[in-house]
């Protein structure tokens, strides 16, 4: 919302610096978010002064110049040449003094020098009205009145006062803020409690508002009180429709709204000057001489005044006619044919009060976000309607001529009255956390004209002003006291007075950074992807039922336009913007959600950590010249170094293949999936112009959380005792899994099998034979009660080595 | 006699002090000549006979003190030499080639941005609280005192789900107010960080997901003032101990009275630099009393209890702290963008 300076000066008296202002405004609630200075004359007459012409002859070098001897109130007199043909001695002129700015008609910015004009010196100008912006006169130098003052600067003479222009961020609570006088009285309330300001604020008078006639009287009939719960209106007879005048149209365009003319921009400046938007009605065109505020049937049409033909709804409150013809969306916008044009000679004006959520659902349902809409649909002040009328109506009949002809139609069944609320100091003061003395705040209410009705020593019962709609509260009178006291003069107490919550444990917070600080300082970057994302990838990339998918109905950008129901396509994203800027290798995780639909309703939002490594497992580097690939194995690591950082362990392991995954693992309990890990899909990959592979591993970060609720850590006591360590070389099938030898190891070696490890494998056809391959693996044996002896060992070795050949048909290289 | 004699091994032992070979031959030199077979020290022992009897032990510890002062020094000598034998001029190593390509990874801005806040605010004691993203009107809206036709929600533009129109993306983590509330009574002292969605578009100032921490208190007496204690509390903590607040009157549905919160601009403090728009200010995060409807509308008796809330955008303080320009950066997760941020500090 614009606001102007010197339109709120009107009002009241101000005796701030502009800036000064500003941060008052902004310190009440009304936030300026901007500020322009408005030159009323550009350069504002900065440098131009009254001069008094001593001497005036003929240039001696010149039939068409004079030579001038100008006092300007100096010690020496300024000698000027001068072309106008006016000039004389005695007069009293208007001199742009040396180093003076003055603007072409474009607009172009000169400077006046001191030079010489054929031969004799001049220092200075006398101006003419063009050429300083007062007028478009050229025709000869101003002469001004002989008293005006030898010296005075024009900028004073011509009273140029330079407008503030502010831009206020109007929250939707301050219906009563919507308008000059509003902000006013907020402002002077502040003034007069913070800054000794006196208070006053001058209200325009409608005492002299005269009928004159009424001879063009208007019927008004409510049919819906709901939507409309008064409706106000004057005729006005034999207006001529013209421009405004110049103090009008600049008031206007001051706050950026276009004069159109007279009619027009008196409704306009009243309802930047009060908050009351009216409508100007031609009245020979209202069938009957009757108004009817009514909704029409579902469908019916109208045309507006932007030409359109609107379909209406049956909630559309509408200004009709006699015939119940629609002239007008009530409140919000004008029709085509009812309003005034240049050739209205009589007019009906209407100052109305409307609901402001008939007036909200009417303007979003034909997106009129008209300036009318706005203020009503914030709440107008429903008893401003009259005085409002007045005030416009005595305007048009002194800039547009005409007379009133009627009396005035004022339909209001039920008149809205004041809210009274009740509030306890005690309540005020706690809330707000400080004691603010009675005086004081009585002080403040008055200023913001809430009128005490009754009090005792604990509660106070104040008058809330009609053009507070939001105001209905306990706590929004603290909030009216407490915003004119200052939010900034609330002490902060020394001491912090707080009850202490409990936090979850084991808390997923801490968790999530411990494993987080352990990727980064291994090479991995953190990334964050969008949750919402395109369902081009679920339709022919990765297939997901679209029952299981949730869309987004009103998306702005179809790229976007449902929840990922797999955080896969964000890391791949990822991938694929780096790779397609040279950097290929990557080792990236994310923290996030996937969305999916459940099947009996309701939502599924399963948080999840994903890990994508691709390209390079090392940096280049002098130390080794060797280049490998990640691959599945490095992954795994990573993986299970995450899982031994939870203190996880216990869960098993089953090889998959998914969708996603060519090949991979899970670790699961039981039924709980922990984690998915393994290597991309080609496919996918080539979809996505992946040109690398890319390994993946997607934690249930959900589950693991609720995992870790069940571990927890015992010492162990150190092994007094030597281990002992024993090799096996085994050729067995291709088939036949590490998994499977460890397995058989833990049974068989019971308690003392302490670690077992895969340290070499080997897989050459011509030695082995086709479809074999050695695994070399060593077994780690203690006993944590005495020093095991070699034949224990052996026993268990040579039972391990039946049990392989036994199960896995192995055979031992010996 | 004696008396020169005594001089002599003095002397001696001041050369072995002050003797400073450095080559391994050098030192070999020294050991002949101090510690050796044929040693300087030998023949002067030898002299012992040619001392007065009553001086003949002083002398003798005389010369077994100047052995004992050889060995010391020859030992001290191949010490040195050991160590400048490990020298890496010694075997010719480039201390300056980089070292093993040992990589280090990166936090995410908004998640350093994030834990600092949490951290501080647990340090007062609030509990993290975390809720769903996909929510209903009732939590998000109605809960919150922002009805249907209610001039506020046209502050926000909202995702609704296809096929519903109860279900919506949260468009701030207040309805994680609505969430705790229904379930817990008082006294109430979270933190709620998160996820929110606003349906706009992707520009260099605004993104369509963003996230948020919303902070609530809700106990008996917990006034204004409290409030305005925590939060100077926190800008202290988290942009320096001379940080100043300022509030300004504002308007949020869910609490009432309302206000914005700037703190003084940390970059130029508060001279005026464009981060500030030469305001010398920075607006942070918003908050206010808890609305009393709010309160009742989620079970809780407004007469008993009263409190705050807040809530501040991440990406942005994540912008102001790394002075990023584009808020696009933030979720584009180009490495050459994440690198910048492998101190987590």
């Amino acid at each position: 919302m614009n606001v102007s300076l010197n339109w709120l000066k009107d009002y009241i008296d101000i005796d701030q610096t502009p800036q000064k202002t500003s941060e008052i405004l902004t310190d009440i609630g009304l936030e300026v978010e901007g500020e322009e200075e408005i030159e009323s004359i550009k350069g504002g007459l900065e440098g131009i002064v009254v001069g008094h012409v001593k001497e005036c002859d003929q240039h001696p070098n010149a039939d068409k110049l004079s030579l001038t001897k100008v006092n300007v109130g100096r010690e020496e007199d300024l000698q000027i040449v001068c072309g106008a043909p006016n000039v004389a001695i005695g007069q009293k002129v208007l001199v742009a003094t040396i180093g003076t700015t003055l603007y072409s008609s474009e607009g172009e910015a000169w400077k006046i020098k001191k030079g010489k004009i054929r031969g004799e010196t001049s220092e200075g100008m006398i101006c003419a009205e063009d050429e300083l912006g007062l007028g478009n006169d050229h025709n000869g130098i101003i002469v001004l009145p002989e008293e005006v003052e030898v010296g005075t600067l024009a900028k004073d003479y011509y009273k140029i006062e330079n407008d503030i222009l502010f831009e206020i961020g109007l929250t939707p609570n301050r219906s009563d803020a919507t308008c000059h006088l509003g902000v006013a009285k907020d402002l002077a309330a502040a003034l007069k409690i913070n800054y000794g300001g006196d208070g006053r604020v001058r209200v325009p008078s409608v005492d002299d508002f005269k009928v004159h006639n009424n001879s063009l009287p208007i019927e008004v009939v409510i049919e819906n009180t709901e939507a409309c719960p008064r409706y106000a209106g004057v005729s006005i007879k034999g207006v001529t429709i013209k421009e405004s005048p110049d103090w009008l149209k600049n008031k206007l365009n001051a706050i950026g709204v276009r004069p159109i003319s007279n009619i027009v921009d008196i409704t306009n400046f009243i309802l930047h000057e009060l908050g009351q938007p009216l409508h100007a009605f031609d009245l020979d065109k209202i069938s009957g001489q009757k108004v009817i505020v009514k909704t029409l049937p579902k469908d019916s049409k109208f045309a507006s005044l932007d030409e359109v033909e609107r379909k209406l709804s049956n909630e559309d409150l509408m200004i009709c006619d006699g015939d119940s013809k629609g002239m007008c969306i009530g409140g919000v916008f004008g029709g085509i044919s009812s309003g005034v044009k240049d050739e209205t000679k009589n007019i009906f004006l209407e100052s109305a009060h409307f609901n402001a959520q008939w007036i909200r659902r009417t303007s979003t349902r034909h997106n009129l976000r008209t300036d009318a809409a706005k203020v009503f649909e914030k709440g107008s002040d429903p008893n401003i309607s009259v005085y409002a009328l007045k005030r416009a109506a005595m305007m048009i009949v002194e800039l547009a001529g005409g007379e009133i002809a009627s009396e005035i139609v004022d339909i209001y069944p039920n008149p809205i009255k004041e809210k009274h609320i009740e509030v306890s100091y005690k309540y005020l003061n706690t809330l707000i956390g400080v004691e603010i003395p009675k005086t004081k705040v009585k002080e403040i209410l008055a200023a913001l004209e809430m009128e005490i009705v009754s009090e005792n020593d604990e509660h106070f019962t104040v008058a809330v002003p009609t053009n507070k709609a939001d105001v209905t509260r306990p706590a929004d009178i603290v909030e009216e006291v407490l915003r004119i006291y200052g939010l900034n003069e609330v002490p902060i107490p020394s001491k912090i007075n707080s009850s202490i919550a409990l936090s979850q444990s084991p808390d997923p917070q801490s968790i999530k950074n411990t494993i987080a600080d352990l990727l980064s300082s291994n090479g991995f970057h953190e990334i964050q992807g969008l949750s919402l994302t395109e369902n081009r990838y679920f339709k022919d990339i990765l297939p997901i039922d679209d029952s299981e998918l949730v869309y987004i109905n009103n998306t702005s950008n179809i790229h976007l336009d449902v929840m990922r129901p797999t955080m896969l396509f964000s890391g791949l994203e990822s991938v694929l913007r780096n790779q397609n800027r040279q950097n290929a290798d990557l080792k990236i995780y994310e923290f996030g959600k996937s969305y999916r639909k459940k099947k009996e309703g309701g939502f599924n939002e399963t948080k999840h950590l994903t890990l994508f490594m691709t390209g390079e497992r090392f940096g280049e580097s002098w130390l080794n010249t060797q280049k490998t690939q990640v691959g599945y194995y490095t992954l795994k690591s990573f993986v299970a170094n995450i899982l031994t950082r939870l203190g996880l362990s216990g869960y098993q392991e089953s090889a998959i293949h998914t969708d996603i995954l060519n090949f991979g693992l899970k670790y699961h309990r039981g039924p709980q999936n922990l984690v998915n890990f393994g290597k991309i899909n080609s496919k996918i990959l080539k979809k996505m112009d992946i040109k690398n592979a890319v390994f993946y591993a997607e934690f249930n970060w959900d589950a693991i959380l609720k995992a870790l609720k069940k571990h927890k850590t015992d010492f162990e006591a150190l092994n007094k005792f030597p281990t002992v360590r024993r090799d096996l070389a085994l050729v067995i099938d291709n088939s036949v899994k590490f998994a499977d030898i460890v397995a058989i190891a833990r049974k068989a070696g019971k308690k003392l099998l302490r670690d077992i490890n895969l340290f070499d494998v080997y897989d050459d056809e011509n030695k082995l034979g086709k479809g074999k391959k050695s695994y070399a693996v060593s077994y780690i044996f203690e006993d944590t009660t005495k020093t095991l002896k070699d034949k224990d060992v052996e026993k268990i070795m040579n039972n391990l080595i039946r049990e392989y050949e036994g199960k896995l048909g192995a055979i031992i290289r010996r | 006699m004696s008396v020169e004699i005594f001089g002599k091994v003095n002397q001696i032992i001041e050369e072995i002090k002050t003797a400073s070979p450095k080559a391994k031959e050098e030192i070999e030199q020294f050991r002949i000549k101090y510690l050796g077979s044929k040693n300087v020290l030998k023949p002067l022992m030898g002299e012992i006979r040619n001392i007065a009897n009553e001086q003949k032990k002083d002398y003798g510890q005389l010369v077994n003190q100047a052995k004992q002062v050889a060995e010391a020094k020859f030992q001290q000598l191949k010490d040195a030499l050991e160590s400048a034998a490990e020298d890496a001029s010694a075997h010719n190593i480039d201390l300056t080639a980089p070292g093993e390509p040992i990589e280090l990874g990166s936090r995410h801005p908004n998640s350093i941005v994030m834990n600092r806040i949490i951290e501080i605010f647990q340090r007062m004691g609030f509990a993290v609280a975390e809720e769903r993203e996909i929510e209903d009107d009732w939590h998000n809206f109605t809960a919150m005192n922002t009805p249907e036709d209610h001039p506020a929600r046209d502050m926000q533009d909202t995702y609704y789900l296809k096929d519903s129109t109860e279900m919506l993306l949260r468009t701030h983590t207040s309805s994680v107010q609505a969430r705790v509330m229904t379930t817990t009574q008082p006294p109430i002292r979270i933190i709620a960080p998160g996820r929110v969605y606003r349906n706009e578009t992707i520009s260099a100032r605004a993104h369509c997901q963003f996230h948020q921490v919303e902070g609530l208190y809700i106990d008996e007496g917990v006034s204004f003032a409290d409030l305005k204690q925590t939060l100077l509390h926190f800008s202290k903590e988290m942009y320096g101990p001379n940080t100043r607040i300022r509030l300004r009157p504002s308007y949020f549905p869910f609490t009432e009275p309302s206000a914005e919160m700037d703190i003084s601009c940390f970059v130029c403090d508060s001279k005026g630099c464009n981060i500030c728009k030469y305001t010398g200010w920075v607006e942070i995060l918003g908050c206010g009393m808890v609305d009393p409807q709010v309160l009742e509308n989620c079970g809780i008796d407004s007469k008993k209890y009263s409190g705050y809330a807040f809530g501040m955008g991440i990406e942005r303080q994540a912008i102001l702290k790394y002075k990023i320009n584009d808020i696009r950066l933030l979720f584009e997760n180009d490495v050459r963008f994440l690198k910048q941020f492998s101190s987590t500090l």
